[in-house]
């Protein structure tokens, strides 16, 4: 099994997001699994880290619960996202889509005069 | 805004419990079961399945929680749990809570009261549109009278020419005329204004409009604008009003608006006017002569220009109306003109007095908060074991620290609470207090900066109390714990915290006797000054017949005869010994002064113009009000129009011209160019009569010289009676005031006032200041002595234990009573110096408020220093006398 790895601090939300963003309205199990399948089993995600971010969420307005039935016919709570959460996941992704580059340039061994 | 939202979303969570957790389990669970499902389906067995999924779901209790933590504002659950307990904690020692409750209650309570007064008379901004640029001039002399003299229109003329850093210069011209409307006629205040006054003095129309430049001038319709404060009082606010007609003095006058409430200067008015409604405001002797000096200047700081430009520029203006004009200025008695910032002027004779009790208040404040904090000092030595074990179980030095702040912060609410009932109560007292100093008591609220300011300063003494408290650092609690009981004696450096505070409530203590002291001895002082009248048995009623319009229009026609029927009446009801009519009431002052010369007596180089009172009296007047004639005789009835003018003067007059000299049979004669406005003559006349001095500026002023002449001789302009009774001449005050109306319908008849209710107005406001700050004064002793005798208390029973070994050892009880008497004494020798030192300060602080006593009175100081002495020894004696009563035997064994 890979190396275990903690969540860090402010990409969770953007994992949710970006979950929810590509399979629609889904439950908390469905985005945990998800993120943990990703992550290549390297990230997993305990109740009480999964779910006060999902309700961080709720509160900022970046998605909607709704209580549905599930494919296996029990209730769940699906989470979808609002135009806002659209938005939100756009600015997260492209801000750090740029502090990966400037990370990656900061790594990677230098080549100056080349 | 996503921020916003999720702070409502969580402060909804905290307040309720939102849709609960029912909901959140049933999400957990449903998670579970996919999960177990998930692991059933990869061929676990059901019980397996389970046992992983709770695994790897960390704990549902766990999960429950750190939503709720998320969905509410743990702190603040937390919070609300730290408040319980302290008000727990409060209740298991009422006294406690209760003795500092009260201490903060009066503190705050009387600091609250005094601050919204200072803020609503002082600091308050003015409610003029840019009030901070509006300034009002002020022409004065050293000679009597001379304090606010007022403008003539041509000097206004040169400002307005001369000082361009003044943008506008308004005129305002305080002016007596009655009112006529269909509910009847009324003497009301008016100020006759310029069109620009308004817009000078940035004030706008609540309804219709106000004057304006093209309402300046002669042949310009007669216009009135009403003041809130009269619109609401005598019309209820009918708002019908605005295109009204309404007489004034006899002639039309349309109501064009109502101006929003302000405070005026240099006193309230119902009305403004424009300058056509008195002929006299626009005539020639008005408009051209420069010593007839009835405006007051406001004027408002041209946009950019500095105050210090106004003043350079306006006293650039003056010098050379000196220079140009010798004749109209008494350079002699220095004769000048100041440029005072509007606000300031509002507040000149409420400043002193107002900063006196509020510095007052604060010393209470001090005081109180210093006793407090020894309380609670006392009181954390006590828990002190109990908090260090909280601390080792977990709590944290923070965590404990919240808990002593949030405890504070309770007994400081409670405190604020109480201290704003106090403060509701003072504030209505205070006001009317204040009325008599500044135009702006009615600004005094109880608003939103003054309770921001009960807040701040019930939160500054909580802060304050928390982080005296002395607390084991992180990681030090073993230490502290293994102390447990022997730490119970308090540190070195509470108990020097402990005396500090005592040394100075003893001090400050001191410094509010000794105000109290030489305040309430101004008082004494003040009651005992003799008016200058013979009797108390005299009642004084002013009853002017003419307003000063029908005055210049047509003189004083029947007035001479209507007095004298008046005065024949009231002189035949019972009881009356004797009625004299006079222009101006005794023990009143008189705003009538004018240059005055003997013959034969030349003024010397640079000496000041002299100047005396003019009154009028009939020959009854000085035994009626039983003022002694010193030498020569009263007037007579054959002081007549047409015989020779003949004059009284008082004894300060006849002391300046003639000293050593027998007065009766000289001659003088008023002078000075403004005369010529006045209905008055400049021909020489001879005196026949000396009076005795009266207090006619109030009990506290010096004495002016005074002229009087026959009122028979003279216009008319004023009038009243003078009544004198055998006794209780109070009871006289309706018959006489029946007889004056039926006389005079439609006047104003004011100030109908007995000797003792006139030397009153005088006491009053400075029987108010002694009695405020001896409550404080007493409040604060009272406070202080607590002080002393709770922190000697402690310190005894911290001591037990010594004091017990200290006896077995052989000393005997009074050598104890002596050590603790010793321990006493030094803090309180320490704060008695330290207060005598700063009484010595605050005394010449309100010098300005004293009569007849000395800032450094030996006989205050001395008293006071003695009397907390007293006090201080009693307060230490009981500690002493109780540390006296210790069985060593007890004590050592316990």
């Amino acid at each position: 099994m890979a190396e275990k790895l903690d969540v860090k601090q402010g990409t969770l939300a953007l994992m949710i997001l970006k979950t929810i963003e590509v399979l629609g309205p889904l439950h908390g199990y469905g985005v945990a699994r998800r993120i943990e399948e990703t992550s290549k089993n390297r990230l997993t995600l305990n109740y009480g880290t999964l779910y006060p971010a999902l309700l961080k969420l709720e509160q900022e307005g970046f998605i909607v619960a709704e209580w549905r039935q599930s494919e296996n016919n029990r209730r769940a709570k699906y989470y979808s996202l609002t135009p806002a959460g659209r938005k939100q996941l756009a600015r997260e992704a492209r801000e750090w889509h740029q502090t990966a580059d400037l990370i990656a340039a900061f790594l990677s061994p230098r080549r100056e005069g080349a | 805004m996503s921020r916003i939202l999720a702070a409502l979303a969580r402060l909804r969570g905290a307040l309720g419990r939102d849709r609960g957790d029912d909901e959140l389990r049933e999400e957990l669970e449903s998670h579970l079961d996919m999960e177990i499902a998930e692991y059933v389906r990869r061929g676990m067995s059901p019980l397996e399945a389970r046992r992983q999924a709770l695994l790897s779901s960390g704990g549902l209790t766990h999960a429950v929680e750190a939503v709720h933590d998320q969905r509410g504002l743990p702190w603040m659950e937390s919070l609300g749990a730290d408040v319980k307990y302290a008000l727990r904690a409060l209740r298991r020692s009422p006294a406690f809570a209760g003795v500092v409750v009260l201490t903060l209650a009066l503190g705050i309570g009387a600091n609250t009261a005094i601050f919204s007064v200072v803020r609503g008379v002082l600091l308050k901004p003015l409610p003029h549109r840019e009030g901070d640029r509006l300034l009002y001039m002020r022409q004065s002399n050293d000679a009597p009278g001379g304090a606010s003299m007022a403008f003539s229109v041509p000097e206004v003329a040169e400002y307005r020419a001369g000082a361009k850093s003044l943008g506008g210069i308004a005129e305002f011209s305080s002016w007596s005329i009655t009112h006529t409307t269909d509910e009847g006629a009324v003497r009301i205040q008016a100020g006759l204004v310029t069109g620009n006054y308004f817009e000078v003095m940035g004030l706008s129309a609540v309804l219709g409009r106000l004057t304006q430049p093209s309402d300046d001038g002669v042949g310009v319709p007669a216009v009135m604008v009403l003041t809130h404060e009269y619109w609401q009082k005598r019309f209820g606010g009918d708002s019908g009003l605005v295109g009204q007609q309404v007489t004034l003095d006899g002639t039309s006058a349309t109501v064009i608006g109502v101006v929003q409430p302000a405070p005026f200067f240099p006193g309230r008015v119902d009305a403004l006017l424009n300058m056509v409604v008195s002929p006299h405001h626009v005539s020639a002797m008005m408009v051209h002569g420069r010593t007839h000096r009835m405006t007051e200047m406001v004027a408002r700081l041209a946009p950019g220009a500095s105050l210090e430009q106004a003043r350079a520029e306006v006293a650039a203006v003056t010098q050379r109306m000196h220079a140009d004009h010798k004749d109209a200025y008494d350079l002699g008695a220095n004769a000048r003109v100041t440029v005072i910032p509007f606000k300031e002027v509002l507040g000149e004779r409420a400043r002193l007095t107002l900063w006196l009790l509020m510095g007052a208040a604060a010393f209470v404040m001090i005081i109180s908060a210093a006793n407090v904090a020894n309380l609670t000092l006392m009181r954390g030595v006590r828990r002190e074991h109990e908090l260090v074990v909280r601390a080792a179980l977990g709590a944290g030095v923070s965590r404990l620290r919240r808990l002593l702040l949030v405890e504070n912060l309770v007994l400081a609410l409670l405190g604020a609470l109480c201290g704003a009932g106090i403060a509701l109560g003072g504030v209505r007292l205070l006001t009317t207090f204040a009325a008599r100093y500044s135009p702006r008591a009615g600004e005094i609220q109880l608003d939103g900066v003054v309770f921001g300011f009960m807040l701040s300063l019930s939160l500054a003494v909580a802060l304050l109390l928390s982080f005296l408290a002395v607390l084991p650092r992180e990681g030090h609690f073993a230490s502290w714990i293994l102390a447990g009981a022997h730490r119970l004696s308090g540190g070195l450096r509470k108990q020097r915290v402990q005396r500090g505070l005592v040394v100075a409530q003893i001090a400050v203590s001191v410094v509010l006797l000794a105000g109290a002291g030489l305040l309430t001895r101004t008082m004494i002082q003040l009651g005992n000054v003799e008016t200058g009248l013979r009797t108390e048995e005299v009642l004084t009623m002013e009853v002017p017949l003419n307003t000063p319009a029908q005055l210049l229009a047509r003189g004083d026609g029947d007035s001479h005869q209507r007095y004298e029927r008046m005065r024949q009446e009231i002189r035949a009801l019972p009881g009356v010994i004797e009625v004299g009519v006079g222009g101006t009431m005794p023990l009143r002052a008189s705003s009538m002064l004018f240059d005055v010369k003997a013959e034969n007596k030349a003024l010397g180089v640079g000496e000041a113009i002299p100047r005396a009172e003019m009154r009028t009296a009939g020959p009854e007047y000085f035994r009626a009000a039983g003022i002694p004639l010193l030498a020569g005789r009263p007037f007579l009835s054959t002081d007549q129009r047409g015989s020779g003018k003949v004059v009284i003067i008082n004894k300060t007059l006849a002391d300046h011209f003639f000293r050593g000299e027998d007065p009766v049979g000289k001659r003088l004669a008023w002078s000075g160019d403004i005369l010529r406005f006045t209905p008055f003559t400049t021909e020489w006349r001879t005196v026949v009569g000396v009076a005795a001095n009266t207090q006619d500026g109030g009990l506290d002023a010096k004495s002016r010289p005074v002229m009087f002449m026959p009122f028979a001789q003279e216009m008319a302009i004023a009038g009243g009676m003078v009544i004198r009774a055998d006794s209780n001449v109070a009871a006289l005050t309706t018959a006489a005031v029946r007889i004056a109306r039926r006389i005079a319908p439609g006047t104003l008849i004011e100030n109908v006032l007995t000797v003792s209710q006139i030397k009153d107005q005088s006491l009053s406001p400075r029987r108010l200041n002694a009695l405020l700050v001896s409550s404080f004064g007493i409040l604060a002793v009272i406070i202080a002595a607590v002080g002393i005798a709770g922190v000697l208390a402690f310190s005894v029973s911290s001591r037990t234990t010594e004091i017990g070994i200290r006896m077995s050892l052989g000393a005997d009880r009074g050598r104890v009573q002596r050590m603790i008497l010793r321990e006493g004494g030094s803090l309180l020798v320490t704060g008695l110096a330290l207060g005598v030192v700063g009484a010595f300060y605050a005394a010449r602080v309100i010098q300005g408020l004293l009569f007849g006593v000395a800032p450094n009175d030996p006989v205050t100081m001395g008293g006071v220093a003695l009397l907390m002495a007293a006090i201080g020894i009693g307060a230490c004696w009981i500690p002493a006398m109780r540390a006296a009563r210790v069985d060593p035997a007890i004590t050592m064994r316990s």
